[in-house]
């Protein structure tokens, strides 16, 4: 009777087990550096500094008294678990971002920053 | 003793079935998350009042900037999208040409979303805010 036990007990735990998990990291790169802000002063700092510090911008958006440089760059964490008849899947992205407004003298006036890519996380969809 | 052994039969006999109709029945659950929540606007920001100073340092930078014909607008947005997809089927078709089955499928993509529209000289004209995820998912749905 006890090998019997055992021996289900062995098939149980093959049985939960036969499913499979995946840990994803994905990421969308951009070589700056948050320190590298605090070179930036507005009424001082001009585009040219800011390229200079920062690369060239994802984006620029044309404004109606001067430019906008946006750079962005994200991390995606994908989590994903399959067991008998259930599928798992969790995809959660974070990104980096700054702004900067430039006037038409091409100085900068405004920045605005956001750091949140490392908050991407390993979850369950609940 | 008794007692136990048959729970663990009938466990057993359940994990086997659902092996044994892993192929038929499946449920699958997802969730999408880009960017972090998005906060109401604070009491004072004031249309006409508030600088494009405060709102970046209150919101950082963000997730879209829009230029509208002198005005523009600063856009934040947090998408939140949930599936599931429930499927019921016969897999007969090595055996049978027609494999009877029948799939259920919902997703919902919502948004929690503030805008700012400045005018030229870079002060608030107008803001709006929805917390999308804060609805109810089964009403959102249908």
């Amino acid at each position: 009777m006890k090998r019997i036990c055992f021996v289900i007990r062995i098939l149980l735990v093959v049985s939960v087990c036969a499913g499979c998990a995946v840990f994803g990291r994905g990421k969308d790169f951009k070589p700056f550096d948050e320190n590298s802000l605090k070179q930036v002063t507005t009424g001082i700092t001009s585009a040219s500094e800011v390229t200079r510090l920062f690369g060239p911008p994802n984006k620029i958006v044309k404004l109606s008294n001067g430019n906008a440089y946006v750079y962005e760059r994200s991390i995606e964490k994908v989590t994903g678990l399959w067991l008998v008849v259930l599928t798992f899947g969790n995809w959660d992205t974070q990104y980096d971002r700054i702004a900067f407004f430039i006037n038409n003298d091409d100085v900068v006036t405004h920045f605005g920053s956001s750091f949140n890519a490392e908050t991407a996380s390993y979850a369950m969809p609940f | 003793m008794r007692c136990r052994f048959n729970n663990i039969i009938w466990f057993t006999a359940a994990l086997l079935i659902a092996q044994a109709i892993s192929g038929c029945v499946s449920l699958q659950i997802e969730k999408i998350q880009e960017g972090v929540d998005v906060l109401p606007p604070p009491d004072e920001f004031i249309q006409k009042k508030t600088s494009l100073e405060e709102i970046l340092s209150c919101y950082g930078a963000p997730t879209d900037l829009v230029d509208m014909n002198g005005d523009f607008a600063l856009h934040y947005r947090r998408a939140l999208y949930r599936g599931m997809n429930v499927s019921i089927g016969i897999p007969l078709k090595y055996a049978l040409l027609p494999s009877p089955s029948i799939k259920s499928t919902g997703n919902l993509l919502r948004y929690d979303t503030v805008v700012f529209i400045f005018t030229a000289d870079r002060m608030l004209k107008d803001m709006k805010y929805e917390k999308g995820t804060d609805r109810s998912l089964w009403e959102d749905y249908w």
